[in-house]
């Protein structure tokens, strides 16, 4: 019969099943007599269960990175776009050297980032003063971006919203005063400004009323009654 | 002298994305180590690679967004980093199962309907474990990760594991032991740090 040490090494592949039958049977057979390997086979046997949810290992596509980057890189104000700034101010002659370059660059990412975020080059149509209805630190503005297909891009930036209760979240809604139209869900994690992007049905043009209502995932899918915010169309 | 952002604890990065210093290289480094997990655990809560695409998006644009509402003495990078892309992939999920009936008297009432499926409650319940153990595997060398991803993940047997990598099948068989033991100890790591976080 197998000792302890020959056994230990095989306890990764008896539990993932990968043993020749004769080495799986000598094992069998020593854990029938050893509370010891039993012990450490049960250790394995938790991990080989934690498998079972493991997610699948693959890469994302490697493009993610690079836009994610740009666009970080393209919001954020840094250093070189201030230089720029100033050096075209003072030193009008370098121009040529300095801007073409990062002008292209910048109107590349500008280009591929609108494409790929759904960002809107336009500005809004309409800005909705959002303002609180129970809780006095929240506030907020929602701007409407009309986009090519008609619909509306509803791009909200709130502030000091608290996450939703257990089971909650946050949805937003276009009201004429008796219908309701559905403009998105969201949650918040942390207090702080809070920037979501929603896309609303060419309808809501006729909505005036926007609310943020907090919503039960269990619940009525309808509006509820708990509006956080609320503005109207100017 | 300053580190290179890959010499970096996940908290020491996330204090320079929140100082806004190398921004780009901080959130390059955070991408590295985690993208794998967050597009991993993002297939298996959304159910396809598209919808997980966008998520490792959001979650990585949030990241950069709210990290001065990281606090590292609540807990780890991870845990938050987790809490972020169930919150994200929950939102996600919600936003499908609203169907909008736009078309069938133009009256333009959404109708928002709830299909059958699971409810964001469900699709997180596996969810931490899940990222466990996904944070367990990236933590393997990669002569244990290859072992496991062989052994489990494609179900070969030790020997054929032997005959396509040419590593001898005593070491094939000490390796799998180790990646197991390795894995056990990197899920209780982070058991400890979500109990750190409670």
């Amino acid at each position: 019969m197998m000792k302890c040490a020959e056994v230990h090494p095989n306890l990764g592949a008896f539990v993932l099943g990968g043993l020749d039958s004769e080495e799986e049977t000598e094992v069998r057979r020593h854990l029938a007599f050893c509370p010891s390997c039993r012990e450490k086979l049960g250790e394995f046997e938790e991990v080989s269960q934690a498998l079972k949810v493991a997610p699948p290992l693959a890469d994302p596509p490697s493009y993610l990175k690079d836009q994610i980057l740009s666009y970080v890189r393209a919001e954020e104000p840094s250093p070189s776009h201030e230089e720029l700034s100033s050096s075209r101010d003072s030193r009008s002659k370098n121009l040529p050297l300095l801007v073409p370059g990062v002008a292209a660059a910048a109107l590349v990412a500008v280009v591929a980032l609108g494409i790929f975020f759904g960002l809107h080059a336009e500005p809004p149509i309409a800005t909705i003063q959002l303002t609180p209805v129970e809780k006095e630190n929240y506030w907020g503005v929602a701007e409407l971006h009309p986009q090519p297909s008609g619909n509306q891009q509803v791009e909200l930036k709130l502030n000091n919203l608290d996450e939703p209760g257990p089971d909650s979240y946050y949805e937003a809604w276009f009201s004429s005063g008796e219908e309701y139209i559905g403009a998105g869900t969201f949650t918040v994690t942390d207090s702080g400004q809070t920037d979501v992007v929603l896309t609303a049905p060419p309808q809501v043009q006729n909505y005036p009323t926007f609310l943020i209502t907090e919503q039960s995932a269990t619940g009525d899918t309808a509006p509820s009654k708990k509006v956080v915010l609320r503005g109207e169309a100017p | 002298m300053p580190h290179r952002a890959d010499e970096l604890s996940d908290e020491q990065l996330m204090d320079q994305l929140a100082g806004q210093e190398e921004v780009g290289a901080a959130l390059s480094a955070l991408y590295d180590r985690y993208s794998r997990t967050v597009f991993g655990v993002g297939v298996k809560l959304l159910g396809d690679r598209s919808s997980a695409e966008e998520l490792v998006q959001e979650v990585f644009l949030k990241v950069w967004r709210s990290s001065h509402t990281f606090d590292s003495s609540r807990g780890s990078f991870s845990t938050w980093l987790y809490r972020v892309t169930r919150n994200l992939a929950s939102d996600s999920y919600r936003k499908r199962t609203r169907r909008v009936d736009l078309v069938s008297d133009k009256d333009p009432f959404i109708l928002a309907t709830r299909d059958s499926s699971p409810g964001p409650q469900e699709i997180v319940d596996d969810s931490w474990l899940s990222w466990r153990m996904s944070r367990a595997l990236e933590g393997l060398g990669a002569a244990h990760r290859e072992v496991i991803e062989l052994a489990y993940f494609q179900g070969l047997s030790q020997r054929e594991i032997s005959q396509r990598t040419g590593v001898p099948l005593g070491t094939v068989k000490t390796r799998t032991s180790s990646a197991m033991k390795r894995l056990r100890a990197g899920l209780a790591g982070e058991d400890a740090l979500q109990e750190d976080r409670r």
